[in-house]
């Protein structure tokens, strides 16, 4: 079964700049793809090339198991993170717009939006302007969803409901591309691919991107002189409530807050996924 | 003396933008209000700054040139340098010559940008942007730091970086309150507070929040959609049953932080709901 | 392509300010070409004076509308009223000739006086009677100068722009980048934000206005025979009130574009209607009461009277009050709506509306 996008050792270049630096990334049918990389990574230029806004400078974009074409936008749905709504106009009207462009008209309002049909789409929460967007880029029930950020500043409820919406739309077949910056979306995921410098930096599952990696942890009573010394020496430490968290080596760390007179717990924990990433980046790009 | 909120509520003509909500904000901790779009997060830390008035309740700040408060949008020119920048926040708290450039160059190492001084604000990314806000705020060394959705949009190298330069705030004795839409973050925090169209749902450190949820939590690995509430995880189904029964075919799972926000949610709504019948 | 149409309309029934400049705008012209844009003077205000003053009063009839006839009085009285602008026209009259005297800051007038006087003339000729000799002498712009009327009164339109427009978009950019919350918490008093937001550009518009009047004297000989600190005087309280403008264009916009279009409502009506272009006088009387809303038209009559005609206070001291109050009322409703957005407010409309939402399942 043909992969619904795909790219293969696809490398965009803006004249010396290099976006995107031979890429291999596919999207079946069913799936739910996590694209999650910094800005600059190179995603925004993929999610063009994939959509075939721009032609790749070398190697191969697949749409549909053929060149991206006009016939393809149709079997295309895409949701910005600006949403792609019109404020001024109600959901209705928004809905009947999308329908016309597309030819759907036989669509009909899904019923979770369906009380709102009237509302001005700028004036409802953010939450639900979200699912609007996601109805409506669906209302032509296209076969590869592309969307970006979906639930970025949206509530527990909301986003729970969002991804609702786009696992149902998976079960129906349809093949789901999600860029993300927040670990929890990418938690979501079925499978996530990793980017940074233009370059897949890591693929897989949240598990296989952690690949193991750990972290130090330390809790102590002053920790803010912990963490005063431990910042000095350039390490990116992180806080929860009173325990610190660094990558590098414990024997370091313990040598580090004895020179400073400092006692506490020190442990070796797994890292989560949002340090695996800062670790796997930093590694993969120069700063 | 503490400052912060207590049993604070805020409304703006008939609608109820913060219901009765309690906060402290102490030094050296890191108190972060968690919600989505239109929880009253941006309330909350408004009327913890002066910005909004309360319509009952007591709020307790210190003054003016105490605060550092960086809004939800950039806090900063993106017409002038960075430097330029600097020299205007200093100036507003009092910071000048020496004293300022001496403070201006240690910020902007930590920050990473010692070397783009000269650089339009509009012209740094959005993470470099937020930095520079935030320094812009811990420039005069104030005692509590107000920061409105600080890494909102942020790649996550950036925020990594952020987070660092708010724990140093803390570690130097700094009061912070922080609001984010991003759960995930509240693990940093010693305390949390949870919202929901402006009434908090969950209030206490992460560990507190995790271990009083009550009722049961299971897991459900079909596509099906169990019976009684229930979200999606992944590939799977959470199910939640408040009174301990669980569903046929759900395997009982130990909540994780992201669990015990999703079911104060759920149990908020069912409240309201019983709430709403009885008015 | 339908749906797009649809779409478009859609929204623009709901954009108040476009449909505000797409109604306004039309009847606004329809009503400064069909009564305003008028040329012609139908009334010329005169006086009469000297020895023979009654004699000759009685040979002039409309255009010219006698004001005043008083033997007693001479020359000076005529200057004086052709000064403070009451008349347009100023008859000095004695035993062996008669002398016009007209005002040349108002072009119109005059041309039509030397039209009817010339008509006169002829028909007096063609009668044969015996008219004593005539010289006419235009002061203030004897070569009736275009240039010498237009440019004191572009200066008021320099004010206006910077003040209202650029003002205003000033302000709203800092609304728009989100930072003037972060000025309320900051230790600033609301009078240091104002105050800093409005003095760059008052001084920006005094620096542009001395060019203007100095270019227009070097390059087009306009006189400025007046009291340069009356001009100022003058041009500071117009200034003030088109600052207050801006400010207050500011606090009911939300972005850059809004702001300029309420900004182009605010000023065009003044470039057509306060006797810039088309002389108030002429205006049909129906429209003429708009001009005197409009603070240009005051600001004109300063500037005019002062470079041209070296006006003292005493003639133009309506002017200097009225706008000085247009000035307290502007700006202080300026500042009660701006002091809003820096001050602790329990009444923010909030954009976002909540909306109860479906619970899941």
């Amino acid at each position: 079964m043909p992969a619904l996008a795909e790219s293969r050792r696809v490398t965009m270049r803006f004249g010396s700049f290099t976006a995107v630096d031979s890429v291999d990334i596919a999207v079946n049918r069913g799936e739910v793809v996590g694209l999650l990389g910094a800005n600059g990574a190179g995603k925004t230029t993929l999610i063009r090339l994939l959509l075939g806004l721009v032609r790749p400078s070398q190697g191969e974009v697949l749409l549909f198991d053929a060149t991206p074409s006009m016939a393809t936008r149709r079997r295309l749905g895409y949701v910005p993170q600006t949403l792609g709504l019109y404020d001024d106009m109600t959901v209705r009207e928004n809905w009947r717009f999308t329908a016309a462009a597309f030819g759907s008209t036989h669509a009909s309002l899904p019923p979770a939006i369906r009380d709102a049909s009237d509302d001005l789409v700028g004036t409802l929460p953010l939450g639900l302007q979200r699912r609007v967007a996601f109805a409506v880029a669906f209302s032509h029930e296209p076969e590869l969803l592309v969307l970006d950020e979906p639930t970025s500043g949206v509530g527990p409820l909301s986003r729970a409901r969002l991804w609702q919406d786009i696992r149902d739309s998976a079960e129906h077949g349809t093949g789901v591309l999600v860029t993300t910056h927040n670990m929890e979306e990418a938690a979501q995921c079925d499978r996530l691919v990793v980017m940074a410098g233009g370059r897949v930096v890591a693929e897989g599952t949240v598990n296989d991107v952690i690949a193991g990696r750990e972290v130090v942890q330390v809790q102590c009573a002053a920790w803010q002189r912990a963490f005063e010394v431990l910042d000095a020496e350039g390490l990116i430490v992180q806080v929860q409530g009173d325990t610190l968290r660094v990558p590098g080596s414990q024997r370091d760390v313990r040598e580090l807050l004895a020179r400073h007179d400092i006692e506490g717990a020190i442990s070796t924990v797994p890292a989560n996924l949002e340090e695996a990433f800062v670790s796997i980046v930093s590694a993969g790009s120069p700063r | 003396m503490t400052w912060g909120l207590e049993d604070a509520s805020v409304a703006f003509g008939s609608r109820v933008a913060l219901d009765h909500v309690t906060l402290r904000a102490e030094p050296s901790t890191v108190a972060i209000v968690v919600g989505g779009d239109g929880a009253g997060k941006s309330t909350l830390l408004r009327a913890l700054v002066g910005l909004v008035r309360l319509t009952t309740g007591v709020a307790r700040r210190p003054a003016k040139a105490d605060i550092g408060y960086v809004p939800a949008t950039a806090g900063l020119y993106a017409d002038l340098t960075v430097d330029e920048n600097l020299a205007f926040s200093g100036g507003a708290y009092g910071l000048r010559g020496a004293e300022l450039s001496r403070r201006s160059a240690q910020l902007l190492e930590r920050i990473g940008l010692g070397s783009a001084r000269s650089r339009l604000g509009g012209q740094l990314s959005g993470g470099m942007q937020r930095k520079l806000a935030v320094g812009m705020a811990l420039l005069h060394r104030p005692p509590m730091l107000v920061l409105d959705e600080p890494t909102t949009g942020v790649d996550p190298v950036s925020r990594a970086e952020l987070w660092r330069l708010i724990a140093g705030a803390a570690a130097e004795g700094t009061a912070v309150v922080a609001a984010t839409t991003y759960v995930d973050e509240a693990h940093r925090a010693a305390t949390v507070v949870l919202l929901e169209q402006g009434r908090p749902i969950a209030v206490g450190s992460p560990s507190e929040i995790t271990a009083g949820v009550p009722g049961a939590l299971g897991v459900v690995r079909s596509a099906a959609q169990p019976a009684g509430l229930s979200w999606r995880w992944g590939a799977t189904w959470r199910v939640w049953a408040p009174s301990r029964d669980l569903p046929a075919g759900a395997e009982p799972l130990r909540p994780g932080f992201d669990d015990a926000v999703m079911i104060a949610a759920l149990a908020d709504v069912a409240k309201e709901r019983v709430d709403a019948r009885a008015r | 392509m339908w749906a797009m149409i649809v779409k478009e309309f859609r929204q623009l029934k709901r954009d108040r300010r476009t449909l505000a400049l797409l109604v306004v705008l039309p009847v606004l012209l329809l009503v400064v070409f069909g009564y305003a844009a008028r040329f012609d003077v139908s009334s010329i205000p005169t006086v009469v004076v000297g020895p023979e003053a009654a004699a000759v009063a009685g040979h002039l009839h409309p255009p010219f509308d006698l004001v005043d006839v008083d033997a007693a009085a001479g020359r000076s009285l005529a200057e004086s009223r052709l000064q403070d602008g009451s008349v347009a026209v100023a008859v000095v009259t004695s035993s062996d000739r008669v002398v016009v005297l007209m005002d040349g800051t108002q072009l119109f007038a005059v041309q039509a006086a030397q039209a009817a006087i010339a008509h006169m003339a002829q028909a007096a000729a063609a009668g044969g009677a015996a008219i004593p000799p005539v010289s006419v002498q235009i002061l203030y712009n004897p070569t009736l100068s275009t240039s010498w009327i237009m440019i004191p009164g572009l200066t008021g339109l320099i004010l206006l722009f910077i003040g209202t427009l650029i003002t205003s978009l000033g302000i709203v950019r800092e609304r728009q980048a989100g930072t003037i919350e972060q000025l309320a918490v900051m230790p600033f008093r609301p009078w240091d934000v104002i105050l800093g937001k409005i003095v760059p550009y008052l001084l920006l518009a005094s620096l542009d206005l001395i060019a203007i009047v100095v270019i227009g004297m070097l390059l087009f000989g306009v006189p400025f025979v007046g009291n340069v600190a009356t001009f100022a005087i003058g041009a500071l309280l117009f200034l003030l009130v088109t600052l207050g403008m801006g400010v207050l264009v500011s606090t009911v916009s939300q972005n850059q574009g809004q702001s300029i279009q309420l900004a182009i409502m605010f000023v065009v009506p003044q470039i057509l209607l306060s006797g810039l272009i088309f002389p108030v006088s002429s205006m049909a009387s129906g429209v003429q009461w708009i001009a005197y809303i409009l603070p240009l038209k005051y600001f004109i009559e300063i500037s005019r009277g002062v470079m041209l005609k070296a006006s003292p206070i005493g003639d133009i001291w309506v002017q200097l009050l009225v706008l000085a109050g247009m000035a307290a009322i502007v700006l202080g409703l300026a500042m009660l709506r701006f002091r809003r957005d820096l001050a602790p407010s329990a009444r923010h409309a909030r954009a976002s509306g909540v909306t109860p939402e479906a619970v899941p399942s």
